[in-house]
């Protein structure tokens, strides 16, 4: 065949070796949120305000003395995980289970999970939370 | 009284439905994305070619097909835009990120627009076959590669500060 087809064969052949190796190991892959750390952090506090839809949905909480954002999902997330607004409501006291921002002044945290009145909500269900 | 627009804004019905779409709202974003591609994906070409790139080719055809689709880009990015914007417009209307976007992006239309009227007036003197491109569009063109690229990188920035 010509020298072109040749080559053009050759690095379609080494792409999809790559490809092969690396897309499986996807599902293992384990990527965060860029802004947190990469521990298991947990907070409990009282709602004191509610700011649920896209972009984001977002949780005040007081806990310790301070406000805290909690970041929870957008629509379809939170719908999928059972929160409804009648769950997330001001002064309902929960436990999140997530990771908190890397920055250390800032109290912000990406929710995986919450714990309210005992019943767990499992945002991200493949995530260890 | 600005800010009680954008409160007043932020609680229409049609930024309300934004918030709590499942679907619309993540299409409206992949829009505002693709109206940006079109736009940063001919400027980017258009501006380089006026500066020399890739010189044996004709600029004529190249700039009509580039135009219309920068054009379309810029008018679907803005209208999409539009609507990101309204779903937390108090919040981006105080992110410096946000602000500076707007100015840059202000700086870009209003080069674009002097970059055609100088273009227009370079071809109505003949044009290329007059001889070289204007120092003052090169310039134009210079700016465009500089600031639709910055604009670009500021929207992205908007969700990390």
């Amino acid at each position: 065949m010509r020298s072109s087809h040749r080559f053009t064969l050759r690095w379609a052949a080494v792409l999809v070796t790559v490809a092969a190796v690396f897309l499986p190991q996807l599902s293992w892959a384990h990527h965060g949120w860029g802004w947190a750390t990469d521990e298991e952090f947990e907070i409990t506090g009282r709602i004191v305000d509610v700011r649920l839809g896209n972009p984001h949905g977002e949780l005040t909480v007081e806990s310790g003395g301070e406000l805290w954002v909690v970041e929870v999902g957008q629509p379809w997330r939170n719908r999928n995980a059972g929160l409804t607004e009648s769950v997330l409501a001001r002064g309902v006291t929960i436990t999140a289970h997530g990771h908190r921002s890397a920055r250390e002044a800032e109290r912000l945290v990406k929710a995986e999970r919450l714990v309210i009145d005992g019943r767990s909500y499992n945002l991200y269900p493949d995530r260890e939370s | 009284m600005f800010s009680d627009w954008m409160t007043a804004v932020e609680a229409s019905r049609l930024a309300e439905a934004l918030r709590s779409s499942v679907w619309a709202y993540p299409l409206v974003n992949a829009g505002h994305i693709l109206g940006v591609a079109l736009l940063v994906g001919g400027t980017v070409p258009l501006g380089l070619r006026l500066l020399g790139v890739w010189r044996a080719t004709p600029l004529d055809p190249l700039r009509r097909v580039l135009a219309r689709s920068t054009d379309a880009g810029l008018l679907a990015a803005v209208l999409f835009g539009l609507l990101l914007f309204i779903a937390r417009a108090s919040a981006y209307v105080q992110s410096p990120v946000f602000v500076a976007k707007m100015l840059v992006l202000a700086g870009g239309i209003a080069d674009t627009l002097i970059l055609r009227i100088i273009a227009a007036r370079w071809a109505a003197r003949g044009g290329a076959a007059g001889g070289r491109t204007p120092v003052s569009l090169r310039a134009a063109a210079g700016v465009s590669l500089a600031v639709w690229p910055a604009v670009l990188i500021l929207g992205r920035l908007i969700g990390y500060f």
